[in-house]
């Protein structure tokens, strides 16, 4: 049955109009990956001398044992934003005598499928290979590797759970992000425990005690069960579809954006749409997750200004960035409905404007704590909240215009996720480089405060000129206004 | 009021649309039958502007539809739930439409209280989001929403497919008066014989993209449509009688 549901989705996968895109994203993604697993094998082989040379007056075993946790812990936070979840369109197959277990069984073994679950071995089995078998024995060192093999699988499942569940509620994702931090803050920045010494308490003794290897084992089968039992738990209509029974829902109004007539009626309606559905919610939630990002490279002094800008373009433009991204195709199931009704196309776009505006003011408002940090900070973020508005929403709005892919936010959550996964990070590279080749090459000659001056100051100029761009985009939407309703179309 | 030209459409060699030529005049009421796949969904939307066709033109009021939008101001339609914006509710939905034609929400809520019978208290204050209605009760919001915006034309593709007996008669009955009280150019498509044939006067039926009979409804138009749909059938009595 798994590969049958296997031949399915490729079927699905060439057979979509956004083949040819998705292609390219998966190219560059391939390549990025393959350099990374070459830098991660470098570093396994070379891990004795690194770790030596890293912590000189500690015992090369007790250091490896010590940053095992650590990295796992790494790892988590690094999955929760980049691992994709696994999809099948499971409704065709619900009323078929298909076993709801092998359905269930093919999400949670296409799960295994990520690369996140071969670094740590690439990482840490060429050293215990070199180390620890040839010290303590090769019935130690397979302990390591079951133990390592245990830990992935309880990260890989412990990680798609949460994903999973943050997809119905935003803010378990913020939550559990916010608990990593916090977790890794404790010990670097408070000093209240060593993870590494917690680490090394458990694989010290594993040497001596190869049985403990089942430990971790035992959890990783344990997360397997209970992310098996919640997809099986969801396979129902009512969860995989949004037709349930809820309570009553009231019309609202927002009496700020009455003001901007008719543009103020569709920024108003979208505003509805990200509001009212969960997968637009979570976009927005998420979004607050990013904010963290400035307590992570401000508490530590090794990141330069560099980070600042990027930091500060994260934080104050993260919904336009992620939100961004996917634009139009939030309302794809109802764009004939848009195109055939008195909606001047300019009009649309300058609720866009407007409701970017407004949701990147909000960010940049709740960033301003961060002057703790120094005025400096607080400069650098207007000036990137600046950047955002003005050349970021801009850009979106151009690349909206080259999307044809249908966004079905009537669907359930659980089973269909197109948020935050390594692909999106492609799309949005270009946003974020941009600021790079300007701040780049100045900074890198002396001339920081010019670097930030010229970005400001082009900001402003997108900003001043936005009737123009508006302009611009309404001749280019009206290229590709068939294409886009026609991808649109297609379930 | 429409006027199409050489209209031709087709998909990797298909042609679903082949339409050389076409009037309808101002206060007809036009009923478009054909079995799946004859073209009638593509054609009405590439009246709507929401299709680029292959070849050829349509012309609303003598107007190229393609690259205009003034016929947005009097023309009005509903072809599918992809016309409704469906996390909003039914309310806010009329409010947000009426506000595009630049009718307050006093004018909306006047109009709206005089389609409660249409309604038959489903659709106003139920608490829900139009994407919570079933499909029936989403074409009453997209009908209605129609005749809000108190068009010159109005195309609507197979309303009667998902609403309940009691609401089919009540559209044929307000889709006359529009035509024949307003004035209202009508354009409707449907699957149900008996329907289009008493609301239209005259009917258009496709036949793989083409218009193959253009007849001015009379007493034995319904005959003639079940004798070419009822395909190895035995013809209605009425018909073996005549004959």
């Amino acid at each position: 049955m798994t590969t049958t549901f296997l031949r399915h989705e490729l079927k699905a996968f060439w057979r979509s109009k956004n083949t040819g895109k998705s292609i390219a994203i998966r190219v560059v993604m391939v390549f990025m990956i393959l350099y990374l697993l070459l830098c991660v094998l470098a570093m396994g082989f070379f891990l004795n001398e690194i770790l030596e040379k890293t912590f000189p007056h500690d015992d090369v075993v007790v250091s490896f044992c010590g940053i095992i946790l650590l990295y796992f812990l790494v790892d988590l936070f690094m999955r929760l934003q980049l691992q994709e979840l696994p999809t099948l369109r499971v409704q065709p197959y619900l009323q078929l005598p298909v076993k709801r277990n092998s359905l269930v069984r093919y999400l949670a073994l296409t799960a295994l499928f990520s690369v996140f679950n071969l670094w740590p071995f690439i990482l840490f089995v060429p050293f215990i290979v070199r180390i620890v078998a040839s010290d303590s024995g090769s019935l130690a060192a397979l302990a390591f590797v079951v133990s390592i093999a245990g830990l992935t699988a309880f990260n890989n499942y412990f990680a798609l759970y949460l994903k999973r569940k943050s997809n119905l509620n935003g803010w378990i994702f913020l939550v559990a992000a916010g608990l990593i931090v916090l977790v890794g803050l404790g010990d670097f920045y408070w000093h209240f425990y060593s993870i590494r010494n917690i680490s090394f308490l458990f694989f010290g003794h594993l040497i001596n005690h190869p049985a403990l290897a089942l430990v971790p084992v035992g959890i990783g089968v344990v997360m397997y069960y209970l992310n098996f039992a919640y997809l099986r738990k969801n396979l129902y209509l009512e969860e995989l579809g949004s037709r349930k029974a809820g309570k009553y829902k009231s019309s609202t109004e927002y009496p700020l954006l009455n003001r901007f007539g008719s543009v103020g009626d569709l920024a108003a309606n979208e505003l509805k749409l990200i509001l009212r559905n969960k997968r637009s919610r979570s976009a927005l939630i998420m979004g607050l997750f990013f904010l963290f990002y400035g307590l992570i490279f401000y508490t530590n002094h090794h990141y330069g200004e560099g980070w600042k800008i990027f930091v500060g373009m994260f934080m104050t433009g993260i919904f336009i960035i992620s939100y961004g991204q996917f634009m139009y195709s939030w309302q794809a199931s109802h764009f004939d409905g848009l195109l055939v009704s008195k909606i001047n196309f300019s009009d649309f776009l300058k609720a866009k404007y407007l409701l970017f505006t407004i949701v990147s003011t909000g960010f940049f408002l709740l960033t301003t704590p961060y002057v703790y940090f120094g005025w400096r900070v607080l400069l650098i973020h207007f000036v990137m909240f600046l950047w955002n508005i003005g050349v970021n929403t801009t850009m979106v709005l151009f690349f909206a215009n080259r999307n044809y892919r249908r966004i079905d936010l009537s669907k359930g959550a659980a089973f269909n996720w197109e948020g935050v996964s390594g692909n999106q990070w492609i799309l949005s590279l270009p946003l974020v480089i941009t600021p790079y080749i300007i701040y780049g090459p100045l900074a890198f000659f002396g001339h920081a405060n010019l670097a930030v001056a010229i970005l400001c100051i082009i900001g402003i100029l997108f900003l001043v000129t936005r009737s123009f761009w508006i302009k611009q985009l309404e001749a280019d939407f009206y290229t590709k206004r068939y294409t886009i309703a026609e991808g649109f179309r297609n379930k | 009021m429409i006027e199409i030209k050489d209209l031709k459409k087709s998909y990797n060699g298909v042609t679903v649309v082949n339409v050389p030529h076409l009037e309808i005049k101002q206060g007809e009421s036009v009923g478009l039958v054909g079995n799946n796949g004859a073209g009638k969904t593509t054609l009405f939307r590439t009246i709507l502007d929401l299709i680029r066709p292959d070849s050829g033109e349509v012309l609303l009021n003598g107007e190229n539809v393609a690259g205009h939008e003034n016929w947005k101001n009097y023309t009005a339609s509903y072809l599918d739930e992809g016309f409704l914006i469906d996390y909003l509710t039914p309310e806010e939905y009329f409010y947000f439409i009426g506000g595009l034609h630049q009718f307050n929400r006093a004018h909306v809520d006047d109009y709206l209280s005089g389609m409660a019978d249409f309604f038959n208290g489903e659709i106003l204050k139920k608490g829900k989001y139009i994407r919570d209605l079933s499909k029936g009760n989403q074409c009453k919001v997209g009908v209605v929403s129609c005749l809000l915006q108190n068009p010159e034309l109005l195309m609507l593709d197979e309303p009667f497919a998902n609403i309940d007996p009691s609401t089919q008669f009540r559209l044929k009955s307000l889709l006359k008066d529009l035509n024949k009280m307003k004035g209202v150019t009508t354009l409707v498509s449907s699957h149900d014989l008996n329907h289009i044939t008493d609301v239209c006067d005259r009917i258009l039926l496709m036949e793989k993209g083409k218009i193959i009979k253009d007849i001015a409804t009379n007493s034995s138009t319904l005959n003639e449509l079940e004798e070419y749909f009822g395909v190895g059938q035995i013809i209605g009595t009425a018909t073996a009688l005549r004959e």
